[in-house]
């Protein structure tokens, strides 16, 4: 693959990120989480650090989203901004239609958040004891909350931990007790953060298919932020790519890894002469052409019409065609594409 | 689905909530709570039998005053450092930011948690009471309907300066570690000689504490203190509390501006 930045989907978007939902078209449909122009700097003058920069994106209810990027992209001062943990310069934030500005705590308190992985529970208490006091602090009634909970309990397989006191329990256990006490407070949109970190991998498998369990039962909105690309990809509907404080794409996963799949082919190709590979470098600009002995390999990065032109333009040379490669892209690869390579 | 209507029927779950924590809390760790029943209790021994070997009758004509004003400093003592602190340590167990995300609000919260602390801490601090009681053979004259809205009073004060800390404690999550030395102040103020110098009495603690006194000592009612008296209690605890809470207002809204509610 190469390092290029992405092309847009779209001529007309201009610096728009691809395939972004913004909170206009998405007001039609009512989503649980719609981010208009999120600006958040730190310091001033020369100093000054854009964290969040202009970000915007709409998130439909009952869809789980990925919030992915480097470290440093700006995705926890996002989140922050959004929950209203930091005071955002400017922008405006509405959860399930309220206006987080206007109405601060009816918003913020249709949210809840795993910011901390295993450090977001009171270790001194047990795991039922933290489901009812999360709720309760939520303002539900744990009474009525109770047969919920222990379901949760068992979805995410800590029924036999419930009574135990969270200090005593593993680091990977105390992952999902966060989790759990999160999804307890009947919180109509959760961000979860590193919510696998921790886990072996049967756990880690688990919890995603319980999550994904959860949202569609619950009609939860969630949003994911991972390192894990295994968890974004199994989880996730959608995904927004962060980079430098701005959304660099906001897509659906199979749109974002079919759009990587026909960005890049490889074609190895014998029995050509020197003049026509200077032919096909003239002709594909863009092109990446390679000899090694007899062999020549263009990797070329085009969508499919201009695959077939070169395919064409081989064939008229009568060149042999031994291998054409498009790639299985991953969510790692896309994401080292969109990020030009970063960690996460 | 969520809380849209969660709150307002919701008040009631929130401090059953904190309740049931400080209960389970002190329950599975008991001997952190009666720790500090001891200290007190050991402290006091010092200073009564202190105070007898050299205070001769004076003291024993003032013991119920020291008493009274023992206890008082103790509850003043506890509930602040309980409440200056517990931001600190709630950052330190990465639990803070989950009470911000409430339909109730951040400051309501810690308002919940601070009078549930500082019940807490009262019964304890009557359970000291009643040792110390026990030990020195005295007996008390409470006119509960007397005590109990002075001390209230008294102590709406040092809920004030609680919040004032816990709001600089949001913007510098140390500072918690330094909350204890007020307790030097507490004894200043509680013991401070307020008869004659009426800017004193401007002071936190200090003219509840001389209510308190004239009220065990002179057995003094709630409705025979000068009503001017008692306005300038009201005003005091009032004026301290709400400046506090303004405090902390605008330090958690600082300590947003900078992303720095979380951090420790």
């Amino acid at each position: 693959m190469t390092t290029e930045p992405p092309t847009a989907v779209d001529a007309d978007e201009g610096d728009r990120p691809r395939g972004s939902r913004d909170a206009e078209s998405a007001t039609e449909a009512s989503p649980a989480l719609v981010v208009d122009g999120l600006t958040k700097r730190f310091g001033s003058g020369d100093d000054a650090v854009t964290a969040v920069d202009d970000v915007s994106f709409a998130i439909d209810s009952g869809s789980v989203v990925g919030l992915l990027g480097p470290n440093g992209a700006g995705k926890t001062t996002a989140i922050k901004s959004i929950l209203g943990l930091v005071v955002p310069d400017s922008g405006s934030v509405s959860i399930d239609g309220i206006d987080a500005r206007e109405s601060p705590h009816a918003a913020h308190g249709r949210v809840d958040a795993m910011l901390e992985g295993a450090r977001n529970d009171y270790w001194r208490l047990t795991v039922r004891e933290n489901l009812r006091y999360f709720a309760s602090i939520s303002g539900a009634d744990p009474s009525a909350a109770s047969d919920r909970h222990e379901e949760l309990l068992e979805q995410l397989d800590l029924a036999a931990q419930g009574d135990e006191v969270v200090r005593n329990l593993s680091r990977g256990m105390k992952q999902k007790v966060s989790l759990a006490s999160v999804l307890a407070s009947d919180a109509s949109v959760v961000f979860l953060d590193e919510p696998t970190l921790g886990l072996d991998i049967e756990s880690s498998l688990t919890l995603r298919s319980e999550l994904r369990r959860i949202v569609a039962e619950r009609e939860l909105t969630v949003i994911v932020s991972s390192h894990d690309m295994s968890v974004i990809e199994d989880v996730c509907d959608r995904v927004i790519v962060m980079q430098d404080g701005r959304v660099v794409a906001d897509e659906t996963v199979s749109e974002l890894l079919d759009s990587f799949e026909t960005q890049e082919y490889r074609i190895v190709a014998r029995g050509l002469e020197g003049t026509a590979v200077a032919a096909i470098r003239e002709a594909f600009p863009d092109a990446d052409v390679t000899e090694t002995g007899d062999r020549v390999r263009v990797t070329l990065p085009a969508t499919s019409s201009e695959f077939y032109r070169l395919v064409a333009r081989l064939e008229a040379e009568n060149a042999r065609i031994d291998s054409v490669d498009s790639g299985t892209p991953d969510m790692e690869a896309a994401f080292l594409e969109l990020t030009g390579g970063g960690d996460r | 689905m969520g809380r849209s209507n969660a709150v307002g029927g919701g008040y009631g779950h929130l401090i059953r909530a904190i309740v049931e924590r400080e209960l389970l809390v002190f329950v599975r760790y008991p001997i952190n709570a009666l720790g500090g029943v001891v200290t007190f209790l050991a402290l006091f021994l010092v200073v009564f039998l202190g105070g007898r070997e050299f205070g001769g009758q004076a003291f024993a004509d003032s013991l119920e005053g020291i008493i009274i004003g023992y206890f008082l400093w103790m509850l003043a003592t506890v509930a602040l450092i309980d409440i200056g602190q517990e931001i600190g340590r709630e950052a330190q167990w990465g639990t803070l930011e989950r009470h911000f995300i409430t339909p109730f609000g951040f400051g309501v919260v810690l308002l919940a948690k601070s009078v549930v602390k500082t019940v807490r801490v009262a019964l304890l601090a009557g359970i000291t009471l009643l040792v110390i009681l026990l030990v020195t053979g005295e007996r008390l004259r409470i006119d509960v309907l007397t005590v109990v809205p002075l001390v209230v009073l008294s102590l709406a004060s040092v809920f004030g300066i609680g919040f004032a800390l816990g709001g600089l404690s949001v913007l510098y999550k140390r500072i918690g570690d330094w909350i204890p030395l007020v307790q030097f102040a507490f004894v200043g103020l509680v013991a401070a000689p307020a008869a004659g110098i009426d800017w004193l009495h401007a002071l936190p603690l200090v003219h509840g504490s001389d209510l308190l006194q004239r009220a065990m000592a002179d057995g003094v009612r709630l409705w025979q203190f000068e009503a001017r008296s008692l306005a300038a209690l009201v005003a005091t605890g009032v004026g301290y509390l709400v400046a506090g809470y303004a405090v902390f207002q605008s330090c958690q809204r600082r300590a947003r501006r900078h992303g720095v509610l979380g951090d420790y």
